[in-house]
């Protein structure tokens, strides 16, 4: 009998598990709900929120800080895993389904996974799928399995401890007697739910840890799969959206419903109070477009808003810099002293610009209401919040607005916000009709929820005789996206402005970081990897210069600065190793080394670049290592890796929003410019298993690529590159 | 009313003839797998054949495309998974949102049919169209693959 097969007795579990998940007999309600009839083993398990969750729910008004998900064993062979994360590309439906299909001993294409409703998502977001979840998705497989087993057990009139399980059956081996989930589901059902079950130890694992097919693929190879973009409710109508194009601006009149469009809505926004767009509805969008374009609309300006310019958002934050009383996030040792006596002072500051999202699919959202029902179909990252929005602005109770979430075009962290939900509600209960409601490109870039520009100052006291780094000093000033939704800040500031600023793993003998919050007009939202990618430039590209003022090799001095942090210098040298580091190049070729922590794993990524000419860089190759504790789909891993280098690239060359008397610069991709496949790197991904706790594998890529980049053309130019992007006010023409 | 040949099928429309077919088939034909994404032919996710060419449908004019024949990703093979590229797109696992990939799909559906054995640089040089996601890597891949299906 093979370790697979044994389904009692001690079995260690190596992938440290999250707090004990509550595995139960769902409710009769939900049975009725989910299994439609069919009778079967149906499981509700719950495990507590992250942070964000709890941060999302109170938000809301809620106070939930679990959530339910619910696995269910048909008696008519199917097996349906429930779920509330949303499948924004980073395949997070296969990833959980094959969690469940290793401990429950199944095919893995037999487990189909759907959302849950609303009221029992969770946010997507903080690449928590797998690294929050999947150990409790394996504890109901497991139980699921257990029980199946038990029901075989009183069947047969034999313990269950002989009986082996595989491929959704339970054999006798004695007798060879064989029944099938879908046979012995039923029975089970009525059993007790075990008390504790053991899961498949690692070096068994048949499903977790392969290269699965992701179930979600061929409907994105024939036109099937449906975006939010692409619902269909039957007499709906269509509707854009027309923003005042100032920050703070608002409605001064209703313009006239122009010929060939069905009406012209204003919209308020999300604090109820504003009416700062209006929706131009139509028999189709380019009806609705063409209309919106036309339309003349007459805005009331805020008195500052000549003020909103990024010139002064600059010297605001500058002055912040040295003036302002800054939240100490992280001290050790006396960092003011140590940098005062050291042998070399280094004095860095590094700037970031705002950035669009710049999703493939831009926001929409498809909504129908009657008197007593409302119905959101959205590509969303967080169900619960439309359906919270859709009560709000539809006047009806929570219980009454029902949300389809859809897939996504892309979220990238912009999908978890409310504008649009909360237009098509307003929009479609003043129609009268269902409406799907786009915004056009240009309003999608030009009316975002930023990432946050941030300036960052690094100050380095240096031994460079021996290559000690005496002393860290790091001052953030950005815009707190906590703040401006509200919340009030603890001791230590923001710690979503500080991710990557805050505990580096780096051995310095006294350490000091600190914030300070910048107040800003501009909204700011969650942008993938959120605050790791802002501070992970200033902190991989100081490490850079500090190396070079040591006249040490760049990788060397990372190396001797994390002797304390062995998973950390396993994955530095596994990308290195990678890309031949120290290795002859092609004249006019340099590398570049950076590496992050962020989300529970450590990615490191050496650039091989070249600059063929002043103002371009050609990034020829990235070499990237991973240790996201163990990999459940390698495939996924390396495609999220790759997903995050572009996106962290696109936004080191050229991405930049600018603010010019309030109004955003970023008017579609022809000034926000991304990469092309032609400028795209050969990338090579080693995933370093060391069975750690899980991390998550959708945000960790993007960081380490831009002071990856910047270091690679230090080396190559002897120039540093302290402002992002590298190439301000690049353009993109046709295709 | 406008009458149009999509996907071998005539189609009657009503609309203004100078609506880009791009709309028109999402929103009046119902046809969603070609998909909006800039408006102004730079993305090239709404690409669809407008006899056999890979064209932006964004910026087309529906009374430019009567009489011709108008092929979308719902069309390039009769069950929806047997045409070399789709076979490739799911060997290589390509998408990853998949908001882009019709668009891909039809302009390397294309470009296969001209050039049945691209090189790297012939790809990069065709294959045009945006990815935020940065499925470009195994686009490439695919193409190459779906060249010896």
């Amino acid at each position: 009998m093979s370790a697979r097969n044994v389904i009692s007795g001690q079995v260690s579990n190596e992938l440290p598990p999250l707090p004990e998940p509550v595995i139960a007999h769902a409710g009769e309600l939900q049975r009725r709900e989910f299994l439609k009839g069919v009778g079967g083993l149906l499981l509700a398990f719950t495990f507590e929120m992250g942070a964000r969750g709890k941060a999302a729910a109170a938000a809301a008004g809620s106070t939930n800080t679990s959530i339910t998900s619910y696995l269910a064993v048909g008696s008519d062979e199917a097996i349906t895993v429930y779920v509330g994360g949303g499948e924004m590309g980073q395949g997070i439906y296969s990833g959980l389904a094959q969690g469940v299909a290793e401990d429950l001993f199944v095919d893995w294409a037999k487990v189909k996974v759907q959302p849950l409703p609303a009221a029992l998502s969770w946010v997507t977001g903080g690449s928590s799928g797998i690294m929050r979840r999947l150990q409790t998705m394996r504890a109901a497989g497991a139980t699921a399995r257990q029980m199946l087993v038990n029901a075989a057990a009183q069947t047969w009139g034999v313990p269950a401890t002989g009986l082996v399980t595989a491929k959704g059956t339970v054999t006798n081996p004695a007798t060879k007697a064989v029944l099938t989930y879908a046979q012995l589901a039923p029975l089970a059902a009525t059993l007790p739910v075990p008390a504790s079950v053991t899961l498949v130890p690692n070096n068994a694992f048949q499903v977790i840890g392969k290269n699965v097919p992701r179930q979600d693929i061929p409907a994105k190879t024939n036109g099937s799969a449906v975006y939010g973009i692409d619902v269909q409710v039957p007499g709906m109508v269509f509707a854009v959206v027309k923003h005042c194009p100032t920050l703070g601006g608002t409605l001064a009149s209703v313009p006239t419903t122009p010929v060939g469009a069905l009406g012209v809505i204003p919209l308020y926004d999300l604090s109820g109070k504003n009416i700062n767009a209006v929706a131009v509805v139509a028999s189709n969008t380019w009806a609705a477009k063409s209309a919106a374009e036309n339309l003349q609309v007459r805005w009331t300006l805020p008195a500052t808003a000549s003020t909103l310019s990024s010139t002064n958002f600059a010297t605001q934050a500058q002055s912040l810099l040295s003036g302002a009383a800054p939240y100490t996030v992280e001290q050790s040792g006396n960092a003011a002293a140590m940098y005062a006596s050291a042998p070399v002072k280094l004095d860095l500051q590094y700037n970031l610009p705002y950035l669009a999202h710049a999703c493939m699919e831009v926001l929409n959202c498809t909504v129908r209401i009657t008197a007593s029902t409302c119905e959101i179909w959205a590509p969303t990252q967080a169900p619960a919040l439309v359906q919270q929005t859709g009560a709000t602005m539809s006047g009806l109770p929570a219980a009454a607005v029902t949300v389809y979430p859809t897939l996504m075009g892309g979220g990238l962290g912009r999908k978890i916000e409310q504008d649009y939900v909360s237009q098509a509600v307003q929009t479609a209960k003043a129609i009268g009709k269902p409406v799907k409601l786009t915004w056009p490109r240009e309003e999608d870039m030009a009316h975002d929820f930023y990432r946050p520009m941030a300036l960052s100052r690094i100050q380095i006291g240096l031994d460079d005789k021996t290559g000690k780094v005496l002393s860290w000093s790091n001052r953030v000033v950005a815009p707190s996206l906590s703040i401006q939704r509200g919340r009030t800040l603890g001791a230590t500031g923001d710690g979503i402005a500080v991710e990557g600023a805050a505990s580096r793993p780096y051995n310095f003998l006294s350490r000091l970081v600190e914030y300070v919050p910048h107040p800003s007009p501009v909204p700011v939202g969650y942008w993938r990897s959120v605050g790791n990618s802002i501070n992970i430039f200033a902190v991989e590209s100081a490490i850079d210069e500090a190396a070079l003022a040591a006249k040490m090799d760049p990788l060397q001095f990372r190396r001797n600065l994390l002797v304390n942090d062995a998973r950390t210098l396993a994955v530095l040298n596994a990308a290195a190793s990678a890309a031949g580091w120290g290795s002859a190049l092609p004249a006019g070729h340099a590398r570049g080394i950076a590496v992050s922590n962020a989300f529970g794993s450590i990615v490191a990524q050496v650039a091989e670049i070249s600059a063929p000419t002043a103002g371009s860089i050609t990034v020829h190759k990235v070499a990237c290592a991973i240790d996201c504790g163990y990999a459940i789909n390698p495939g996924s891993v390396e495609a999220q890796m790759q997903g995050g280098i572009f996106h962290g690239l696109s936004a080191a060359m050229w991405g930049q929003v600018t603010f010019k008397s309030g109004v955003a610069s970023a008017r579609n991709f022809s000034n926000y410019r991304m990469l092309r496949m032609k400028e795209a790197p050969q990338i090579t991904v080693q995933i370093v298993n060391t069975n750690s706790p899980l991390g998550g594998i959708g945000e960790p890529g993007v960081p380490p690529i831009a002071p990856a980049v910047a270091n690679a053309y230090a080396a190559l130019t002897g120039v540093r590159l302290r402002n992002l992007p590298f190439f301000p006010g690049a353009t993109m023409s046709e295709g | 009313m406008i009458t149009l040949n999509i996907n071998g099928k005539a189609v009657q429309v009503d609309v203004a003839p100078s609506t880009p077919l791009l709309w028109v088939l999402r929103d009046v034909v119902g046809l969603t797998g070609t998909k909006y994404g800039c408006g102004v032919e730079i993305c090239g996710a709404c690409t669809v054949w407008i006899d056999g060419s890979a064209e932006k449908s964004c910026d087309v004019a529906v009374k430019e495309v009567v009489g011709k024949k108008i092929t979308t990703i719902e069309g390039l093979s009769p069950d929806g998974a047997s045409h070399p590229v789709q076979k490739a797109w799911v060997a290589c696992q390509v998408p990853q949102c998949g908001y882009c990939q019709s668009g891909m799909i039809m302009k390397a559906a294309a470009m296969l049919r001209e050039n049945k054995k691209p090189t790297d640089a012939q790809i990069d040089g065709a294959m045009n169209n945006l990815c935020v996601c940065g499925t470009y890597q195994r686009i490439r891949d695919a193409i190459k693959l779906a060249a010896t299906l």
